[in-house]
């Protein structure tokens, strides 16, 4: 009789999924909050599936197989949710920000160079000169991490 | 970024000026931008000295444990008031275009709100 290792392949399904998840951060698709909870659980989910095979394995060989392959995907799955867990840790590491300006407060005045070197600063950006239709209306300050 | 230039149009038509600010050098940013093609405004700021002042240094948080900015949007209304703000909890999870947008046109729809209450659209 041919022994089974339906959770083995099941398992590694899933932590393959989970870790395919993180391709879909570049879409910053609605609902993306949920995001960082599937790309840490889908995989330690696959890992604990393909670890529950390798006991079936082991515990009942008589019906269970994947002696060489449950191994092979156990180490592979422990290798997928490791990385996805200090991913999360890793992207959530973030400083508090606790005196940031807040709503209703004035954002702080400052003066920075723009891509071309010339000296910009955000009351000349409220004021204008605007694009076609006249002075903007608001300002979106986007602060970003850097290409480097 | 990809999304604020992919809706660029929209925020020139709502009157948004969008502006990007990191620890990149001008150089930097001039050719991230002639090889990706945003439009908008980039600015410079090596020293973190406004990213400082805005409370947003992620310290060591770039290569090499270089300080850098953390994500951060705030939308300022033409007085310079905060009027949103977005502090990401996941660098991977970032304010949709949409959104900014959507925001922007209710604070822009409201022109004065008199003391009575009545708001004028």
């Amino acid at each position: 009789m041919r022994r089974r290792r339906g959770s083995l392949w099941l398992g590694l399904a899933v932590c393959l999924v989970g870790a395919l998840s993180n391709l879909f951060y570049f879409l910053n698709p609605p609902g993306q909050a949920a995001l960082p909870w599937i790309s840490l659980l889908v995989p330690i989910a696959g890992f604990a599936i393909v670890v529950f095979g390798l006991w079936r394995t082991y515990a009942l060989p008589e019906n269970y197989g994947g002696r060489i392959l449950g191994p092979v995907f156990a180490i592979v799955c422990l290798i997928l949710a490791g990385g996805s867990m200090s991913g999360f840790f890793h992207a959530r590491d973030l400083p508090a920000s606790a005196r940031a300006p807040r709503v209703g407060q004035k954002a702080p005045d400052f003066t920075l160079a723009d891509s071309e070197g010339r000296m910009v600063s955000l009351s000349q950006l409220l004021a204008g000169p605007g694009e076609k239709s006249g002075p903007p209306k608001s300002v979106l300050l986007i602060f970003y991490r850097g290409y480097w | 970024m990809r999304g604020i230039q992919r809706h660029i149009d929209e925020f020139t038509a709502q009157r948004v000026k969008p502006v990007a600010i990191s620890v990149d050098s001008p150089d930097v940013s001039r050719n991230f931008k002639q090889r990706r093609g945003p439009t908008f405004t980039f600015l410079s700021d090596p020293s973190a000295e406004v990213i400082r002042r805005y409370d947003l240094l992620h310290v060591g948080g770039g290569p090499g444990e270089h300080d850098i900015s953390r994500p951060a949007e705030f939308l300022l209304d033409s007085s310079g008031t905060v009027r949103w703000v977005n502090f990401t909890e996941d660098v991977r999870v970032r304010a949709r275009a949409d959104e900014m947008l959507s925001v922007a046109r209710d604070i822009n729809k409201v022109v004065a709100v008199p003391p009575g209450g009545k708001t004028i659209l």
